[in-house]
């Protein structure tokens, strides 16, 4: 286990690596800091002042040496436009996005298979009907429409919940809320088609012919062996809730690092941008190692 | 019947919950961007400037757009051009910073030279082009502005430089120490800002007492906040959603959109083909549809209240057969009128952009024009609006949206029109000529040379494609007494805001 464990690590050093020269070089393609980051006016001296003050003017291998170098003592550098450490900014952001992300998952997970499940029990029937025509128009529903609809019934019409921000509980749930309906629509598809097979499997047909209840067939029998395509489904949809609902940030004034990340890649505000980049790459690789171990706990036979 | 109670319960106990709004002296101002630094040196900006411009941080006089306003004092009381040109400021007595500090000249001439050091960029330097201007402290209360070549409106000019103690260091600061009535108590990045009322201010205590910002990018959201009381201003919302008399205001915003001719290149070298592509174009049919009611038809990159405004200058008509008849003579001189012109909008620049854009294609090419409509994101929309100008670039109209509400054209007419300005698309003695004249002329005197440039550029040089002065829309909670103005756009004092 702990080799397989060494061996990701080294993988996805190798693949960090090379997302640090890849980002670097292209961010530089997308134009120059100075033409954004100062008004149109500026004269030229402006401009030279500018490049010179951020080392924009040394050639770009420099450049990149001195990225590497700090970044070896875990410098980022400063954002530009922020005037604060480019990691105390990312860092900040990217803790309400692992909270939004984690408390998300959680419930998309838990509800997704208990609804999964019970579907794939009495395939045809009115709760499979239900769930199933639940989870399609989930999956496919557009969150930015959801969003604003949900702040016009719940807030303004309703005067439920607060439109948006941060501060309390409450500014939870529209945001939870909304994320939680596509993910879930995907995984209740999933479960349910991994269960049907599972419950035609031999296995569940012997426990049923030993009497074991309905319960214990479907959620120790069958679901454990159902697990590993909802696992991998899982981890897809919580990589893109670590990279940021950008959408839903936008929308619910969420500070998240999604938003961050877009805000900065217009913005040209290339040290964000990179730690950015770094965290949420680093915070993948550590799911992946989750999920990787998550299977060899779920099924016996894979041994790393 | 558990359940029934469960959901009743759990609706009620929602309802108890939801966020009490308190109706008391302070506001909550919900912005379209998060505010990154609260810079004094940074105020020009539009919401750095909406929290901290006349707020934290106070400047020697202060322009008021409305009707009968101006120059007005602040912490200068008064101000006289002397002698040799340089303008003598006398500053107000027994005012103190919120550190304690007391306010004087050294504070003065420490804040506009730290706002010019090249160290760090500031971006009130653009503003001070072509010019040198040395402060001199004459005693405690009293300081100098010299200017070379000498400034006219350098009073004006200096309502961009916002005052700050002058133990300031020359960095950019996140924690601003200003004389304004009130001080930064919290800032929580990405989240709020919070300002709360000095005790010890100089001047009358506005009726707010504190201040929260909020920062919402979406303006369906900002506009829901402020129905639900959740906010109490948004400065800016969409058309789309202003629909409520009640607290919806429409005000112009002094942005402007025109279409940038560079007439070096053929065939907007020949004057008939400009007037054709300004004749082709059913500005009027824009107004209550693509653009919003209110928006003004532009004969000028700056708005209507600015000095120097020229009334007798008249939109240009729509009359397409004018037009074609235009481009045919010119084409019958063997002028290129069916070379391909490119309409070059910046993406998300503003509301309906690209069927504005569109339109104008559309109409220009019934008028027997070849245009193609292209868009490109700001950084490279920036190398085909500003100089040095692409090599073999072909003819362009570039649609840009220019904001002046600073009151005088001095702010829009040299990078715009000079023969050396950096967006000018035009080199016209007799333009360089008035620019510098007016520049340097006061009074009465300035207003009629602007009148002059504004009618010699829109009828005689035919310089650009003008289009519109823009409205903008903010929502206000029905507490307030408060209405946008075009300042509004740039900043957002406190002070103004009274409870109904």
């Amino acid at each position: 286990m702990m080799s397989f464990i060494r061996k990701r690590a080294f993988a996805s050093l190798i693949s960090l690596i090379l997302l640090v020269v890849a980002v670097f070089f292209l961010s530089r393609l997308t134009g120059d800091p100075a033409a954004l980051y100062l008004p149109s006016e500026a004269s030229e001296e402006m401009r030279r002042q500018f490049r010179e003050i951020h080392g924009l003017n040394d050639p770009i291998l420099v450049q990149f040496g001195r990225y590497v170098w700090d970044l070896l003592h875990l410098d980022f550098g400063d954002s530009v436009r922020r005037a604060r450490p480019a990691f105390e900014v990312v860092s900040e952001a990217f803790l309400w996005t692992l909270q939004l992300a984690v408390i998300t998952m959680t419930l998309v997970t838990v509800a997704a298979i208990v609804v999964g499940s019970m579907a794939a029990f009495r395939v045809g029937g009115f709760f499979d009907r239900i769930a199933s025509l639940t989870s399609l128009i989930g999956a496919s529903a557009p969150d930015f429409w959801v969003a604003i609809v949900a702040i016009v019934v719940f807030s303004v019409g309703l005067g439920w919940l607060p439109t948006s921000g941060t501060g309390s509980v409450w500014h939870w749930i529209l945001p939870i809320g909304v994320l939680f309906i596509r993910p879930f629509g995907l995984i209740v598809q999933v479960v349910r088609g991994s269960m049907i097979n599972a419950l035609s499997s031999a296995y569940v047909k012997t426990a049923r012919a030993k009497g074991v209840k309905t319960r214990p067939i479907i959620f120790v029998h069958a679901l454990r062996n159902a697990m590993l395509p909802v696992i991998t489904v899982i981890g897809d949809q919580a990589a893109a809730l670590l990279n940021g609902a950008v959408v839903i940030e936008t929308i619910f004034g969420f500070p998240g690092v999604g938003k961050l990340m877009i805000d900065s890649i217009l913005q040209r505000d290339f040290n964000v941008v990179l730690a950015a980049i770094m965290i949420t790459a680093i915070a993948i690789f550590l799911m992946n190692l989750l999920i990787d171990l998550a299977y060899a706990l779920l099924d016996p036979r894979i041994r790393y | 019947m558990i359940k029934r109670s469960l959901i009743w319960g759990t609706l009620a106990v929602a309802t108890m919950l939801t966020p009490a709004f308190a109706q008391d002296s302070t506001v909550r101002i919900v912005l379209n961007e998060e505010v990154d630094l609260l810079e004094p040196c940074m105020s020009t900006r539009s919401n750095i400037g909406r929290v901290t411009l006349q707020n934290i941080n106070e400047t020697l006089a202060f322009l008021d757009l409305r009707e009968g306003g101006g120059l007005q004092p602040k912490l200068a009381e008064s101000w006289e051009q002397l002698e040799d040109g340089s303008w003598r400021f006398h500053l107000r007595q027994g005012v103190t910073f919120s550190d304690g500090t007391g306010f004087d000249a050294r504070d003065v001439k420490h804040s506009f030279d730290r706002a010019m050091d090249p160290s760090i960029t500031c971006e009130v330097p653009r503003y001070f082009g072509g010019m040198t201007i040395e402060a001199e402290v004459v005693d405690d209360h009293t300081i100098d502005f010299k200017a070379d070549p000498q400034q006219p409106i350098l009073p004006l000019l200096l309502t961009l430089i916002s005052i700050v103690p002058e133990e300031t260091p020359i960095e950019f600061v996140r924690e601003p120490i200003g004389t304004g009535p009130y001080t930064l108590t919290e800032w929580t990045p990405g989240q709020r800002i919070v300002l709360s009322q000095r005790d010890d201010y100089w001047g009358e205590m506005p009726a707010v007492t504190g201040a929260t910002y909020l920062f919402r990018a979406d303006p369906a959201v900002r506009a829901a906040m402020v129905a639900t009381g959740e906010a109490d201003i948004s400065p800016s919302i969409a058309a789309l959603d202003a629909t409520n008399p009640a607290t919806d205001f429409s005000y112009l915003d002094s942005e402007t959109v025109y279409g940038r001719l560079d007439h070096s290149v053929a065939p907007f070298d020949d004057l008939r083909v400009r007037k054709a592509l300004n004749l082709a174009i059913d500005r009027e049919a824009f107004i209550g549809t693509l653009v919003p009611e209110g928006a003004l038809l532009a004969t000028a990159v700056y708005p209507p209240p600015t000095l120097g405004w020229n009334e007798a200058v008249e939109v240009w008509p729509y009359d397409p057969e004018e037009a074609a008849r235009l481009l045919e003579e010119a084409r019958a001189d063997g002028v290129a009128v069916d070379t391909p012109i490119t309409l070059i909008g910046r993406t998300a620049n503003f509301p309906n952009n690209v069927e504005i854009l569109e339109a104008v294609q559309q109409m220009l090419q019934e008028a027997g024009f070849t245009v193609q409509l292209q868009f490109y994101e700001v950084a490279e929309f920036e190398d085909l609006y500003s100089k040095p100008y692409p090599e073999g670039r072909g003819p362009m109209v570039v649609v840009a949206m220019h904001d002046n509400s600073r009151g005088d054209p001095s702010f829009s007419m040299y990078f715009k029109y000079a023969s050396d300005g950096r967006q000018s698309g035009i080199s016209d003695p007799k333009v360089d000529d008035l620019i510098n004249r007016a520049q340097a002329a006061t009074g009465d005197e300035r207003e009629a040379l602007w009148k002059e440039l504004h009618a010699y550029l829109h009828d005689d040089v035919v310089a650009d494609l003008l289009l519109f002065h823009m409205v903008g829309f903010s929502r206000v909670n029905e507490r307030l007494d408060w209405t946008p103005t075009m300042a509004t756009n740039s900043q957002l004092p406190l002070a103004d805001i009274a409870f109904k």
